[in-house]
């Protein structure tokens, strides 16, 4: 919300502060200033001038060679405005000026030939409006070659306040003045003005009737007769333009400018359209049609508080008037509605129709239900002297039952046990009584407050409790640099997933973070998708049911730069239905689990002077897998499963089981998957899910001494059958051994014709030895002729070499 | 006669020696004195001839003789053969190495990290929460009332209206009090979600972690002294400080922690908006209400909690201007950090 410091002054005394006392202040009590404009400093440099001589351009034809007058020299400036002409007094910026918009500077310039020393400006380039159709000219009575902050009286401070939900008292100017009160222990008035009616009775030309007492606890009206409606006087305009309002007629700025002043709405409805002259408050039974003053048709839904007369909606309750009873030029007589509507009715509305009003925006946080007719008085007294009108005698001040100002009980010493610091007794009740808090109770440990009813955020003590921090100031509290730490258990829920990380990452992988917003065609490829009730496009409509696409989307993202060769990770929560039909109503009805991806495509090795290239095959996607869980002490806990035939998203695939579960799967991916991403060479991916991995118990570690006695190696090469695998081979191998053979390691695999048809040859190392002895060369003879017999009859295998 | 000879020979030999340069003269040497035929067993085959007295003392002069020479001789031989070797295996040591990737962690990843392992070393607990939420406990339970104003704070994704994408990590707060009895001490990370625009300040999707601490006699103070020796590790010792009040429906005072802008030092920049400081959490006193509904005793017990958002640090940290560039996992930036 923009602020006028000029008028904040009229409501409390801030002479002599600095602004940057009051800015700073203000922020550090809670109304936090993002920005201000100190005209002064603004326009320090900007000056009237004279146009003396206006001549064309000899080069250009839509620019003008001007002799300005700054009252001391006269000086050469080139002007592009169509506007300019001789005898105007104009705002002259000489060289050196910082021109507002923009914030660029003036200097001394060559255009198209003809030197140039300064600028005539416009009011845009001032940033006073949007006009830039022309330079600005000046009234004559302005001064040549003084400054313009005092010509133009463009002294004020424009401040720009972030006002927090619950701070409703504060949108207004003198809710604003009351904390500059408080902060500076200054005294606070309200504006004073004095009633003049006439001898017309109120009750005479209108009534109001609340039939919503709940959603309207007060409706406040004033009339007004025979005004004219006109423009508004200067004064009133200038306050508006400063806070970014645009005038538009005395009714209408008078409004305005008691919202901004006192922070209460108001409406004006022409009485004259008002059948039978009157006001009825109440919510719609069914759906209707509505047209409000920005001529749009509304469709409001059922319960919407409305304003109505004998026979018609004319006014949406708090949000916007409506079209038939709307103030025109002709307008001669007005009532004026100053009421307190219950916030939440009105949010409800608002939100409803999607339409956000100053007015609303107020009603939904809260306006003082005390000081309607306040408001109403105000804004009559305004319209009736700047439009010639009449006031009529009395108010229509509809109040069922009172809003009762509320009470709280303050306990010192709780001050004390929230703040960690005491803040002297008389410290906290000059505080309080600044902010408009009666006491009602008075004792050596406790004060019972009543607390006005412009601040509806005090209901508790704690409430009270931060009022007197902040005012007090934040930073008068002290900063302790001891702090207790008890000694109970302490955990670390992301240890897993960080050694994860470490150990993915001294395998060669990077790690990416995804967006789990994705289109429908992505959560479509695996699981049950969850769609988003409010999507801010169909690109993000859907929660990721896994991470394989949107991996797949970056590595299409990345082959288009040119990185081609990719090792990604990511790890990260998918969402997956349980039924696809049943929608979510409670935490069973879906599943958040936490998965870890592995991605890679291109080559793992760059051909370099002393090492071929590579690509990424199924078997280093393996390996990664592999080792990750040697890492992880999971490698003899979980088990494989190989699938040829794929699936919807792999050629070839294989999983990690734990019990017959599925931990995680991968393999390479297929060709119409990758299709869909524009992705033209081979990739291959696995994705693990990290919720049940991190459940799963590892083999504990144990120290194992290093071996004392030697190994012995030995190797043999079979020829198989193609069909035989290694998996099969290898298991035999074990079981066909006794304990000293320790492991076997497949070095050599090749298939080729002289072989024979179908087959291939496999070659193995084994490694025999014994802890506890030197084994001799008989029983490991024994142990491996034993087990060369065996694989030949078992496979049909032939011994290479033999 | 022979000790002449023996003499003369030593010194023939070590004037031969010093000429010596490469393995061929070295394998002259050898011919000359130590072969077969050679002037030192030539020597020898004279020691016949000497008489019975000599011989004795002889001996042990030619015994000397051939060892002073043999030694002598294998240490050229070693030299030269070590030279030569090298000249042999001469390798351009300038040709580039095999080099290995090692990986890294999201630069968000890494600054979260950092922020974690401070809170660690000051005793705080690492918990984790569900990003899908219930409204109850991103709203409800935080002290928002259905609907206030508050809300608008945070625009929300909504799955239906029962749950939704959390909007920040405080949810996990409702989890861990309504698990636990006090005290609580710990710190939550995670991604939130909010119906944002997209632009290069703002994402619908971030990071955020989250504090709280609940005891019998934790007070506004021990909030302020716990921060600020957060941002003196994580920002450095030298930066000023400043709390202000703010709004959070769950916390009540509420506080807003600036420091000072570490690009212009506090002199005001386009980065802090002209005004030398730069927001970097929102903290405050666990509100009352918020206990009451994890059924904790108000009177009995006080805590703090806090919140930072992880993109908006790594941003000022590494000079990053678009917050996009953490979501585009474009390799030339992953690889860089
Ligand atoms: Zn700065």
């Amino acid at each position: 919300m923009k602020v006028s410091l000029n008028w904040l002054k009229e409501y409390v005394d801030l002479e002599n502060i600095p602004v940057q006392e009051i800015v700073h202040k203000l922020t550090m009590s809670g109304l936090e200033v993002e920005d201000y404009v100190d005209e002064n400093e603004l326009y320090k440099d900007f000056i009237v001038g004279y146009v003396k001589e206006k001549k064309k351009h000899p080069n250009a034809d839509k620019l003008s060679v001007c002799i300005v007058n700054t009252g001391t020299e006269d000086l050469q400036v080139i002007c592009g405005a169509p506007n300019v002409e001789t005898g105007q007094k104009i705002v002259f910026a000489p060289i050196g000026t910082i021109i507002p918009n923009g914030n660029f500077k003036i200097n001394k310039a060559k255009i198209r030939g003809v030197e140039s020393f300064g600028m005539i400006c416009s009011e845009a380039e001032l940033e006073l409006s949007n006009d830039h159709s022309g330079i600005m000219v000046l009234t004559e009575e302005v001064n040549v070659g003084k400054s313009i902050v005092k010509e133009l009286e463009l002294n004020d401070v424009i401040l720009e306040i972030a006002i927090t939900p619950n701070r409703s008292d504060a949108l207004s100017h003198i809710g604003v003045a009351k904390d500059l009160a408080s902060i500076f222990n200054k005294e606070f008035h309200l504006p004073e003005y004095t009633l003049h009616e006439s001898a017309k009775k109120v009750k005479e030309l209108a009534s109001v009737e609340i039939v919503d007492k709940i959603n309207c606890p007060r409706y406040t009206a004033k009339v007004v007769k025979n005004i004219t409606v006109k423009d508004s006087p200067d004064w009133l305009k200038k306050r508006l333009t400063k806070i970014g309002l645009r005038p538009i007629n005395n009714i209408v700025d008078v409004t305005n400018f008691v919202m901004y002043e006192l922070g209460q709405p108001l409406h004006a409805f022409d009485l004259d359209k008002l059948n039978g002259q009157k006001i009825v408050v109440k919510s719609t039974e069914t759906e209707t049609v509505f047209t409000t003053l920005d001529s749009k048709e509304r469709k409001l839904p059922k319960g919407t508080l409305m304003i109505c007369d004998s026979e018609k909606p004319v006014a949406i309750a708090g949000v916007m008037g409506g079209e038939n009873s709307e103030i025109n030029n002709s307008t001669k007589n007005i009532l004026i509605e100053s009421a307190h509507f219950n916030p939440s009715s009105i949010r409800k509305t608002s939100k409803a129709l999607g339409l956000s009003t100053e007015a609303s925006y107020r009603f939904e946080r809260w306006v003082d239900p005390s000081s309607t007719l306040l408001a109403a008085e105000r804004a009559a007294q305004l319209i009736a002297d700047l439009g010639n009108g009449e006031i009529a005698h009395g108010s229509l001040d509809n109040y069922p039952e009172k809003i009762k100002e509320k009470e709280v009980l303050l306990r010192f010493e709780r001050v004390y046990k929230i703040l960690g610091f005491q803040i002297p007794k008389e410290k906290i009740l000059q505080i309080l009584k600044k902010l408009g808090l009666k006491i009602i109770f008075e004792s050596e440990n406790e004060n019972r407050f009543l607390v006005p009813t412009f601040r509806p955020d005090l209901e508790r003590e704690i409430d009270l409790i931060e009022e007197i921090a902040r005012i007090f100031g934040y930073d008068n509290i002290p900063t302790i640099s001891k702090i207790s730490i008890s000694l109970g258990e302490k955990i670390d829920e992301t240890a897993f997933e960080d050694a994860i990380r470490d150990y993915s990452c001294s395998l060669g992988f990077y790690e990416m973070v995804n967006n789990p917003l994705q289109k429908e065609q992505f959560a479509s490829l695996i699981g049950n998708k969850i769609q988003i009730l409010n999507p801010q496009s169909l690109d993000m409509a859907f929660l990721r049911t896994s991470l394989i696409p949107s991996a797949l989307g970056v590595v299409a993202k990345n082959i288009n730069v040119g990185e081609k060769n990719l090792r990604l990770f990511e790890i990260g929560n998918v969402f997956n239905l349980k039924n696809e039909k049943k929608e979510i109503k409670n935490f069973e009805d879906f599943s958040e689990n936490q998965k870890l991806i592995f991605i890679v495509t291109g080559k793992i090795q760059d051909k370099t002077w002393n090492f071929p290239e590579k690509y990424f095959d199924f078997y280093d996607l393996k390996g990664y897998i592999n080792s990750l869980l040697i890492k992880i002490s999971l490698d003899n806990v979980l088990n494989d499963s190989y699938y040829h035939n794929g699936d919807s998203i792999f050629d070839f695939y294989f999983t990690k089981n734990y019990e017959k579960v599925e931990i995680g799967v991968g393999g390479k991916v297929k060709k119409d998957v990758l299709k869909q991403f524009d992705i033209q060479q081979d990739v291959f991916c696995f994705e693990f899910d990290l919720s049940k991995l991190k459940k799963i118990k590892a083999n504990s570690k144990k120290y194992l001494e290093p071996l004392k006695f030697p190994k012995s190696i030995r190797d043999f090469a079979f020829i198989f059958d193609n069909s035989v695998t290694y998996e099969e081979v290898i298991k035999f191998i074990k079981k066909s051994s006794s304990e000293l053979l320790k492991s076997v390691n497949l070095f050599d695999l090749f298939e080729s014709e002289t072989l024979g048809k179908n087959k291939k040859s496999m070659a193995f190392s084994l490694e025999y030895y014994s802890e506890e002895r030197t084994l001799t060369e008989e029983e490991i003879e024994k142990d491996f002729n034993y087990l060369i017999e065996k694989i030949k009859t078992n496979f049909s295998a032939i011994l290479r070499g033999a | 006669m022979l000790d002449e000879r023996i003499k003369k020979i030593t010194a023939h030999f070590n004037q031969d020696i010093s000429a010596v340069k490469d393995t061929k003269q070295l394998e002259e040497l050898r011919l000359k004195f130590l072969s077969r035929n050679g002037l030192v067993s030539q020597l020898f085959d004279e020691l016949k001839n000497a008489s019975k007295e000599e011989k004795p003392v002889l001996g042990k002069l030619l015994n000397a003789l051939r060892n002073e020479v043999t030694e002598k001789f294998n240490l050229l031989k070693d030299h030269i053969d070590s030279l030569e070797k090298e000249s042999v295996e001469k390798i351009d040591l300038s040709l580039p190495g095999f080099e290995r990737t090692i990986g890294s962690k999201h630069l968000l990843i890494q600054t979260l990290n950092e922020i974690k392992s401070i809170f660690k070393g000051l005793g705080f607990s690492v918990i984790e929460g569900p990003e899908l939420e219930s409204d109850y406990n991103n709203f409800g339970a935080l002290n928002f009332p259905p609907d206030h104003p508050a809300r608008d704070m945070q625009d929300t994704f909504f799955i239906n209206s029962d749950f939704l994408l959390r909007t920040h990590t405080s949810p996990v707060q409702i989890r861990i009090m309504e698990k636990t009895k006090p005290p609580v001490r710990a710190i939550m990370p995670g991604r939130v979600y909010r119906n944002e625009a997209i632009s290069s300040r703002s994402y619908c999707v971030f990071h955020q972690v989250e504090g709280l601490y609940v005891d019998n006699d934790v007070t506004f103070a021990e909030l302020k002294g716990t921060l600020v020796a957060f941002a003196h590790q994580f920002y450095g010792e030298n930066l000023k400080y400043r709390f202000r009040p703010s709004f959070f429906p769950f916390t009540e005072p509420s506080a807003e922690m600036d420091i000072t802008c570490f690009l212009c030092h506090g002199k005001g920049c386009k980065v802090c908006k002209h005004s030398g400081w730069l927001e970097i959490l929102g903290c405050g006193m666990v509100d009352p209400n918020v206990f009451d509904n994890v059924n904790y005793d108000h009177e009995q017990y006080t805590g703090y909690a806090f919140g930072m958002g992880i993109e908006r640090t790594a941003l000022l940290k590494y000079g990053i201007d678009d917050i996009r560039v953490f979501f585009d996992n474009d390799f030339r930036f992953l690889k860089q950090f």
